[in-house]
């Protein structure tokens, strides 16, 4: 892990805070849909890191997102559920460690097909949980779903825009 | 020691997730009142029903102490409101019989004496002379028979319960009008006998004995109990059954005196009669 790419990541850190906070969070299409892209960060971290610093970030950038939203505690919760789940999803869809080239995922080194299961699959685990979390009862069940499908949909769509934008911007 | 340090260090991933997600669950659930309310509810829920099972174990333990704090208490709380021991409360009710143009006083009172271990039960009642209460009132508890009053003074009234050797009450089968005589031959308190059934009735278990009518002292009707079991005699003129009571004379707290406004009416009629 070079510092550059140590660099790199925590400015993603707190960028990707600033914007959720600032911006997405009021962001609320049809009362279903709420967008969280900060989640773009556990995706994007190295392949190299240890799964202790993972953690660890991953804590704390869902505790930052939550000192905004007044919510403290719920996105940390999910945060950590997905960066618990990262290793075991990259094991089981990578076909073998040539898949692994580069440090950081992304759409140019691995290919789309394994990044969109990697987005999607992490992705879902994330928006599961906490949105589970938060109505904290089975009543609505189907309504939760519907908010958990259409977020995670807007999310994942709103990461592949950007894997394009810097696939375009290296070009 | 070193073997536990070594485990820990090698699966410190895991470690690392549990302590993390406990600190923002508990976090969570610390901060956002919802779902700690959410939390603390499902938890009292069983907390409680666990410690309900246990305090209904354990309260029987100090049964004792608790009746004789209560009843200090009590004893306490009595000296000092003396009126309300003797205040009578004006519950009187009045039942108008249509067809006969009867009409039944219905004074409410309190057991203050009960007993139902003896051969011979008798009850005493905190009302007595003071609130019309006189001899040979029938005592019933709703639509269940109690005993009758056998002695009264101003403030109190003496019982026979029908748990006693001297207690006849003129009842009848409620099927079919047959007139027959209850007694208690003592023992069990919630069992009576009923006797002089004419050999002619056919009797079923569960059949329902209510009183005739035919005394002054009850009004018709009222329930006595049911048959429980019964025996044939074939060399007498008359069957004998046992019936269960109605009443369950353990536990009277309150009952009613009935006073029948045309009694004296009626012995005077009767009084009339001899004396010719």
């Amino acid at each position: 892990m070079t510092s550059r790419t140590v660099f790199f990541n925590i400015v993603r850190f707190f960028f990707l805070i600033l914007l959720q906070v600032l911006i997405l969070n009021h962001v609320n299409l049809g009362g279903y849909v709420n967008p969280l892209f900060y989640v773009y960060f556990i995706l994007l971290l190295p392949f190299s890191v240890s799964r202790g610093i993972m953690l660890i970030s991953s804590f704390l950038l869902g505790l930052g997102v939550d000192i905004f939203t007044n919510t403290i505690g719920l996105n940390a919760a999910s945060c950590v559920i997905m960066a618990f789940a990262r290793p075991f999803v990259i094991n089981s869809i990578s076909s073998g460690p040539e898949t692994l080239i580069g440090d950081t995922p992304s759409l140019k080194n691995q290919g789309i097909k394994w990044f969109l299961y990697y987005t999607i699959i992490l992705v879902l685990i994330h928006h599961t949980s906490l949105f589970f979390l938060e109505i904290f009862r089975f009543i609505e069940f189907f309504k939760t779903l519907l908010r958990i499908g259409l977020s995670s949909a807007f999310t994942i769509t709103l990461i592949l825009i950007s894997e394009y934008v810097f696939i375009f911007r290296q070009k | 020691m070193r073997n536990l340090f070594i485990f820990l260090r090698e699966q410190y991933f895991y470690f690392l997730f549990l302590i993390l997600e406990l600190a923002s669950l508990i976090l969570f659930f610390n901060y956002n009142d919802f779902q700690g309310s959410s939390l603390f509810n499902v938890a009292n829920a069983f907390s409680g029903s666990v410690n309900n099972v246990f305090n209904g174990i354990s309260e029987y333990f100090t049964l004792k102490k608790t009746n004789r704090v209560l009843i200090e208490e009590m004893a306490k709380l009595h000296s000092r409101i003396p009126e309300a021991f003797y205040r009578s409360d004006q519950n009187v009710f009045y039942k108008k019989d249509t067809v006969v143009r009867l009409e039944y006083k219905y004074i409410s009172a309190k057991v203050i004496s009960n007993s139902t271990n003896k051969r011979n039960n008798f009850l005493m009642i905190n009302k007595g002379a003071l609130h019309g209460i006189e001899n040979h009132m029938g005592v019933i508890i709703g639509n269940k028979l109690v005993g009758q009053v056998v002695g009264v003074s101003p403030h109190f009234s003496w019982i026979m319960s029908m748990l006693n050797k001297d207690s006849h009450v003129s009842g009848k089968f409620k099927k079919n009008d047959q007139l027959v005589n209850v007694e208690w031959p003592g023992g069990n308190y919630r069992k009576g006998q009923v006797r002089e059934i004419p050999k002619h009735i056919v009797m079923v278990r569960g059949d329902t004995i209510i009183t005739s009518g035919n005394s002054n002292i009850f009004p018709e009707g009222l329930l006595i109990g049911t048959i429980d079991d019964f025996s044939i005699a074939p060399d007498e003129n008359f069957n004998t059954g046992r019936i269960l009571f109605s009443t369950d004379f353990n536990s009277l707290g309150y009952v009613e005196v009935v006073v029948d406004l045309m009694r004296k009416e009626k012995e005077e009629l009767k009084k009339s009669f001899k004396s010719e």
